[in-house]
C-alpha cells in the first residue's frame, strides 16, 4: 500500500479567502497546532493530578489520539462507502475492515483476561452489546440515510468540525434534535419490541476462540471481493516521513489499524470507544429541562451501549473524549493545511439538519453510532454491532441511490 | 518545510513527558515509617475489623487471605484491582435476583466456594464509594457466620488509589473452598415487624436512619436520579438521623473509635439498647451497621427493607417533618 497523495478525493469545502488560518504560512499554523497539543497535554496532566482524575485524563488523551487518527486518515464510514459505490475504490472500506479485525483481536485478549468464562449470564463490563431486533435494523437504516444526507457519520462530523466544515455544526445540532425524537419514541419501541429483543454475545455461545475465528472469517469474506477490485499499485515514491505523518493523507488501512488498537486500549483503561454518550446525555438533560421527555424512559438505563444518563457534572469522560477529538482534529488539520472554514450554504444547513436528525434518532434507538455500536460492538463480539453495521451501510446505499436519482445528492 | 513544526512538537513533548512522569511518585520508593509498621502489626490481630492499606500491601501474598472487591460501578474491578483480589457483583452475587432477599444458602455456598472462603480464612473486603457495598458484603457474610474473620480495608479503593499503590488487571486463581452455608442467622437482620414494633413503641429499641437530612425530613422521597421509590416520604417514628458519611474522614477511612462513639452518643445511641440501622434499600445503612456492630461492638441489626419497604407499607405510622403530600406540597 502506498500513501495517497494529499487532498486525494477529499470533499473539502471551497477555499474561503478570508478564513483565518487558511493559506497562512506554515510557521503560524504549526505554532497554533503545537499550542493546542501543549494545551491538551497540560489539561491531561492537570486532570491526572486530581483525585480520581486519571480516567478523565485518559479520556482526553484517547479522544485526542482518535481525532488525530480520524483526521489524518479521513476515517469516515460514509466517505469510504461512497468511494466504493460511486468511485469503485475499495481501499477505504478495507480500512474499516482492518480496524474491526485489529479491534476484534485486541478485545479478545482483554475480555479473555477479564472474564475467563464467558458462558454464564453475565456480560463483560460496559462492553457495547445491545439488543438485536427490528428496532436495531430501523436504527441502522436511519443512521445510514442520515450519513448519506449529511455527508458523514457523527464521528466524522466531529473531526470535520475541527476542519472548519460548514455542514458539521448543523449536522451535530440535528443529531441533538434526533436524540430528543429518539427519547420521545423510546417507550413505545421498548414496550413493543426492545424489551423482548435478545442481547446476543458471540463468546457466550462460541467461546472466545471460535468467536474470534468467526468474526475474522466474516471480515475476510467481506474483504475478499474488495481486494479483487483494488486499483493497480502506483510506483513507490520517496516521501519525507514527517510529511507522510502530518500532511499527506494516511492510507485508510493504517488509520484502521490505529483505530483498532485505540479501541482496545480505550476499553482496557476507560471504556469502549463511542462519541454519542455525551451528545445524547446533554440532549436528554436539555429535553428534560424543557419538559419534552416522558417521565420514565423504560429500561433505557439498563441497556449497554452509549449510555445517555442525564449529565449533571460539568466534566464527563465522554465529554472530554469529544473535546479532545475535535481539538486534535483541528490541530492536525492546521498543520496539514486542511482547516478551511467557510460560510454554510442553505443546502448545507438543510442537509446537515435533516441528515443530523436521522443520525441522532438512529444513534439513540440503536444505543450508539458507527463508532459505539458498530466498531465497539463488533470488536466485543456483539451481534448487535454486525446487524447495525449491515443496516447502516444498506441505509446509506439506498439513500445515496435515491438522492443521486432525484438529483438531490451528489 | 516541516522541520520547524516538528521541532516545536518535539520540544513540547520533551518538556511535558518528564514532568508527567515526575508527577507520579513511585510508591515502591516510599519507605514506610515506623508508625506505619506498628500499625500494620496491630492490624494483624484478629480483633480489629479493619485492616490498613499498608498492612494489606505487605500481606498480599499471605496464604490464608482472600481479598474481595465489591464495587458499584461496573468495570472498576476489571480495569485494575488490588493484586490478588476477586470480584463480587453485589446486585447479582449477594442477592436473589428475582425475589427481594439476600443470596440464599445455596447461592451463597457456591459464591464462598468460588472465592475460596472458609470459616478460618481471613477475608478483606473493599470497594468504591467508601466501601458501601463492601460493608453490605460484610453484613451478608456475617449472616452466614463469617464475622470475625471478615475485615474491611480502611479507606477502601479510594485510599488505595490515592496512595498510588499497585493495581492488577489479572484474575486471581484461588483454590475453591468446601464451605457450606447453613440458614442465615436472623440476629443481624431486622424485619418489617421488628421495625413496626419499635415505631409503635411496643419494643424499646433505637432506629438509626442514615439517609440524607432531606430524605429523613420528607422533603424528598429518594436521592436525585433514583427510580426505586416509596409512596410516602418521611421516616419511621422514633428514628434518629445521622447520615452515614459522618462516620468517615475525608480520605475515606473511618473515624476513630472515640470519635464514632461521641458521634452516635450525641444522638442518644450509646449501645445501651439494641439498634436497628435503616436507609432506602439497606445498603448505605450496612456501612453504619458495620461501624456500630463491628467497630463499637454494639448490638446492631440492619433493616434491609428500609424505606422502600416501610414507606410503601399500608397503615403504618410515619413522621413527615417537611409536610409533603405524595412527595410534593
Amino acid at each position: 500500500m502506498r500513501a495517497a497523495p494529499s487532498g486525494e478525493a477529499l470533499p473539502l469545502p471551497t477555499r474561503s479567502v478570508s478564513a483565518p488560518g487558511a493559506g497562512r504560512a506554515l510557521p503560524v499554523r504549526a505554532t497554533l497546532a503545537a499550542a493546542i497539543a501543549v494545551g491538551l497535554a497540560a489539561a491531561a496532566w492537570r486532570l491526572s493530578g486530581e483525585p480520581g482524575g486519571a480516567r478523565f485524563a485518559l479520556s482526553l488523551v484517547f479522544g485526542a489520539l482518535f481525532g488525530f487518527v480520524l483526521q489524518r486518515s479521513r476515517f469516515c464510514f460514509y466517505c469510504q462507502w461512497r468511494d466504493y459505490l460511486v468511485g469503485s475504490d475499495p481501499r477505504g472500506m478495507l480500512g474499516i475492515l482492518a480496524a474491526l479485525a485489529a479491534g476484534v483481536a485486541g478485545y479478545a485478549v482483554v475480555l479473555g483476561a477479564w472474564m475467563p468464562d464467558p458462558s454464564g449470564t453475565r456480560l463483560p463490563p460496559d462492553a457495547h452489546i445491545g439488543p438485536v431486533g427490528p428496532v436495531l435494523i430501523l436504527a441502522g437504516l436511519s443512521f445510514g440515510a442520515g450519513m448519506a444526507i449529511s455527508g458523514s457519520c457523527i464521528s466524522a462530523h466531529l473531526y470535520r468540525l475541527g476542519e472548519g466544515s460548514p455542514t458539521a455544526p448543523f449536522a451535530l445540532l440535528g443529531t441533538g434534535l434526533g436524540f430528543v425524537l429518539g427519547f420521545v419514541s423510546w417507550n413505545p419501541l421498548y414496550l413493543a419490541s426492545l424489551s423482548e429483543a435478545p442481547v446476543l454475545w458471540l463468546p457466550r455461545h462460541l467461546g472466545y476462540g471460535l468467536s474470534l475465528a468467526l468474526s475474522l472469517a466474516l471480515l475476510a469474506a467481506l474483504a475478499w471481493p474488495l481486494l479483487r477490485r483494488l486499483p493497480a499499485p502506483e510506483a513507490p515514491t520517496r516521501v519525507d516521513p514527517l510529511r507522510a505523518v502530518f500532511v499527506l493523507r494516511w492510507p485508510v488501512w493504517l488509520g484502521g489499524l490505529a483505530v483498532g488498537a485505540l479501541g482496545t486500549l480505550a476499553y482496557l483503561r476507560v471504556g469502549p470507544l463511542g462519541v454519542t454518550a455525551e451528545i445524547g446525555g446533554r440532549a436528554r438533560q436539555a429535553a428534560g429541562a424543557l419538559g419534552l421527555l416522558p417521565d420514565r424512559l423504560e429500561g433505557l438505563d439498563t441497556f449497554r451501549g452509549c449510555a445517555t444518563a442525564v449529565r449533571d457534572a460539568l466534566l464527563t469522560p465522554n465529554g472530554l473524549f469529544i473535546g479532545g477529538l475535535v481539538l486534535a482534529a483541528f490541530a492536525a488539520a492546521l498543520i496539514a493545511d486542511q482547516f478551511r472554514p467557510a460560510l454554510p450554504t442553505r443546502g448545507q444547513v438543510v442537509r446537515g439538519l435533516t441528515g443530523g436528525v436521522l443520525l441522532g434518532w438512529g444513534a439513540m434507538t440503536g444505543l450508539g453510532c458507527s463508532v459505539g455500536t458498530l466498531l465497539s460492538g463488533i470488536m466485543a463480539g456483539a451481534v448487535s454491532g454486525w446487524v447495525f453495521g449491515f443496516a447502516m451501510f444498506a441505509g446509506a446505499a439506498a439513500m445515496l441511490w435515491f438522492g443521486r436519482r432525484t438529483g438531490l445528492l451528489a | 518545510m516541516l522541520r520547524k513544526p516538528a521541532l516545536l512538537l518535539t520540544i513540547a513533548a520533551g518538556i511535558l513527558v518528564p514532568t508527567g512522569l515526575s508527577a507520579a511518585p513511585d510508591p515502591a520508593a516510599k519507605p514506610l515509617k515506623d508508625g506505619a509498621t506498628r500499625e500494620a502489626r496491630s492490624n494483624t490481630s484478629q480483633e480489629s475489623p479493619l485492616v490498613s492499606t499498608e498492612w494489606l500491601e505487605k500481606n498480599l501474598d499471605a496464604r490464608n487471605l482472600r481479598i474481595v472487591e465489591v464495587s458499584v460501578e461496573p468495570g472498576v474491578f476489571e480495569r485494575g484491582h488490588i493484586p490478588g483480589a476477586q470480584n463480587v457483583v453485589w446486585h447479582t452475587d449477594l442477592v436473589e435476583t428475582v425475589s427481594r432477599d439476600i443470596a440464599g444458602p445455596d447461592k451463597f455456598t457456591a459464591l464462598a466456594r468460588r472465592l475460596g472462603i472458609d470459616g478460618d480464612t481471613t477475608v478483606v473486603l473493599y470497594g468504591d464509594n467508601n466501601n458501601w457495598f463492601a460493608a453490605w458484603g460484610a453484613w451478608v457474610l456475617a449472616q452466614y457466620g463469617l464475622v470475625d474473620n471478615v475485615k474491611l480495608l480502611d479507606g477502601g479503593r479510594k485510599k488505595w488509589e490515592a496512595e498510588k499503590r499497585p493495581l492488577d488487571t489479572r484474575n486471581a486463581e484461588v483454590a475453591p473452598s468446601t464451605f457450606t452455608a447453613q440458614a442465615p442467622s436472623p440476629k443481624l437482620r431486622a424485619r418489617f415487624a421488628d421495625v413496626l414494633a419499635v415505631a409503635k413503641r411496643e419494643r424499646d429499641e433505637q432506629i438509626l436512619d442514615i439517609r440524607s437530612p432531606d430524605e429523613f425530613s420528607g422533603k424528598v422521597i429518594a436521592p436525585a436520579g433514583i427510580q426505586e421509590l416509596a409512596i410516602r416520604a418521611g421516616h419511621i417514628p422514633g428514628s434518629v438521623n445521622i447520615p452515614w458519611s459522618k462516620a468517615v474522614n475525608p480520605d475515606g477511612t473511618l473515624k476513630s473509635k472515640e470519635e464514632l462513639k461521641a458521634l452516635y452518643a450525641a444522638a442518644g445511641i450509646d449501645g445501651s439498647k439494641p439498634i436497628i440501622t435503616s436507609c432506602r434499600i439497606g445498603e448505605r445503612s450496612s456501612h453504619s451497621w458495620f461501624v456500630l456492630s463491628r467497630i463499637l461492638g454494639y448490638d446492631a441489626r440492619n433493616y434491609d427493607g428500609s424505606w422502600t419497604e416501610y414507606g410503601n407499607a399500608v397503615g403504618v405510622p410515619v413522621v413527615n417533618l417537611a409536610g409533603t403530600v405524595w412527595g410534593g406540597k
